[in-house]
């Protein structure tokens, strides 16, 4: 899918700037030439990812607790789910628990995290119901329109304590199991892999390209997060693989015994004018690997940490959430800034293995 | 003492997490949002009040308007609707991707609804623009910036577009009404 967005953004590889390579070039000066010649081809692929495709990120969950906001995430391990004994045309009770355990099954395997889960067993009670169980399944919501699936949670408001977490597909819509996909159908096993991560305490990432249409409505080009919220097209089945921010973000949330001393971070603050940006997509991009994570600026001093890096040099770009329902990202009452420009950092950041690669300062210029 | 600074830096931004959402969607243009609203109103937030829904399942809050002005349909000069999830004692239910409201703010929201019950919002987050006062302009400004589907062919959106910016309502209400009574 990197692919396809390099192919979707080639023509915009004039717009970078000859100055952009030198400041960048110029850090490497200490390289060899041949490893300069690697790394200045990276940063090309660098910059045209991080100029025209929105950024890798991920979100983790935080509720209110006295007035203070706590991560939302599981106390204990596994989680344990019920699957709701109901199908729908093209998936059968069994087929939808089959598919769901395939998405469980995909986080749980991924080694740096220590998530686990438990099926429990097969209910007759319906997802979105209070009842104190975890339910996945099919659910008749004419008002959702245009939501083809959500996770729910239930909390107690006085200790943080996530007590449930439910997970509804719209059955006004029609789905598949079909390896793969089908025509016309949303693809289950896809939509399930990314509800299953917010039940797991992730939020949306930003990191996917859209387009609108003449004849109507918004088309996804090209995701790199499992995580981001607007579906792929009917019949596709691309969405059943995690991908490098994914997995940084439910390694952070629930971290193996070597996550953390085997990862970075990059941490800093997004200004505009001399003041904190709020609500700024930044994005880590990994000269060495190719790999994409990246995280927001969530306080008014515009301060961000992407943790879950791989060590080595990194490209940091950031870029407004203007294209976005700001409501699936962020409380929005906060005073989210989409009046800027994309800017990069001016030098490249090197990050170490189990630690921080230090403040960045990142200034933007208003729209 | 670099560790941890790490940490605060990472209990900070824990803390400062927002809540967030967790819905895939079907996005809608603002032109599908206008054609399939029932209703579209500007107005501003009188009340909330979060309540068991009538099978006493699941947890909903009514959101009461009080009408500025009606740019499609007529509910009234006082509208409700409910969305998803809210707080009752110790218990607070969420479906992210369920927009929240604050009283007094000015929003513009486009409705639908089936049958006798309350109406709700089209798409969840997608049927609501914010209303903000600008500092630096005169007047007020809805955010985010609509999606205005092109004249022919597709437009790919990229973020940091200069004229991706909040607009101001007088030119968001226009668009909405011209919408609203054209073809989908």
């Amino acid at each position: 899918m990197r692919t396809a967005i390099v192919t979707t953004i080639t023509a915009e590889i004039a717009e970078i700037t000859e100055n952009r390579f030198k400041t960048i070039l110029g850090v490497l000066g200490v390289l060899g030439e041949t490893c300069r010649r690697v790394v200045a081809g990276l940063v090309s692929v660098a910059l045209v990812f991080a100029h025209a495709t929105p950024a890798f990120a991920y979100l983790k969950f935080g509720v209110d607790v006295g007035g203070r906001q706590v991560a939302l995430k599981w106390a204990r391990t596994p989680v344990r789910y019920f699957v709701s004994d109901r199908g729908v045309p093209g998936v059968t009770p069994i087929e939808l628990q089959a598919a769901v355990a395939r998405a469980f099954a995909t986080w749980q395997a991924v080694p740096s995290a220590s998530i686990a889960y438990q099926f429990v067993g097969v209910t007759g009670a319906l997802p979105l119901e209070e009842d104190g169980q975890s339910t996945l399944g099919f659910l008749a919501r004419p008002e959702l329109d245009r939501v083809l699936a959500s996770t729910s949670f239930l909390i107690d408001q006085s200790t943080g304590e996530l007590l449930e977490s439910d997970i509804f597909f719209n059955s006004g819509f029609r789905w598949s199991v079909a390896p793969a996909g089908e025509s016309g159908r949303f693809d289950l096993e896809s939509v399930a892999l990314h509800e299953i991560g917010h039940m797991s305490g992730l939020g949306h990432s930003a990191l996917g390209e859209t387009e609108l249409q003449a004849e109507g409505g918004r088309r996804v080009i090209a995701s790199e997060a499992v995580m981001f919220p607007i579906a792929y097209p009917s019949g596709n089945v691309s969405g059943r693989s995690l991908r490098d921010d994914d997995v940084a973000g439910i390694s952070d949330v629930y971290p193996d015994n070597d996550f953390t001393a085997t990862t970075g971070s990059v941490s800093g603050t997004v200004t505009r004018n001399g003041r904190g940006v709020l609500g700024a997509h930044v994005v880590a991009f990994d000269l060495r690997t190719g790999s994409l994570v990246g995280s927001f600026s969530l306080n008014d001093q515009g301060r961000f940490l992407i943790a879950g890096l791989s060590p080595g040099p990194h490209v940091i770009r950031v870029e407004p959430l203007d294209d976005a329902d700001l409501d699936s990202f962020f409380d929005v009452t906060a005073p989210v800034d989409l009046e800027f420009r994309t800017a990069f950092s001016d030098r490249l950041v090197v990050v170490p293995r189990g630690g921080d690669g230090g403040a960045v300062e990142i200034r933007v210029m208003a729209k | 003492m670099h560790k941890t600074r790490s940490l605060v830096l990472i209990v900070a931004l824990v803390l400062y997490s927002l809540r967030a959402s967790a819905t895939v969607l079907v996005p809608a243009d603002l032109g599908e949002l206008a054609h399939d609203a029932g209703a579209i109103v500007r107005g501003r937030t009188a009340a909330t009040e979060t309540r068991w829904t009538g099978d006493r399942r699941a947890i909903e809050t009514v959101v009461t308007v009080d009408v500025e002005e009606s740019l499609k349909g007529s509910l009234g000069r006082t509208v409700q609707f409910v969305v998803p999830g809210g707080t009752l004692g110790r218990y607070r239910s969420i479906l992210v991707g369920a927009p929240q409201f604050i009283v007094a703010e000015r929003v513009v929201v486009f409705l639908g609804w089936r049958g006798p019950s309350y109406p709700y919002l089209l798409g969840l987050g997608q049927g609501v623009f914010r209303i903000a006062a600008d500092a630096n302009r005169s007047g007020a400004r809805v955010t985010p910036p609509p999606m205005i589907a092109p004249a022919a062919g597709a437009v790919r959106l990229v973020r940091g577009d200069v004229s991706r910016v909040p607009v101001p309502l007088a030119e968001f209400e226009q668009r909405v009404r011209t919408l609203a009574g054209g073809p989908r």
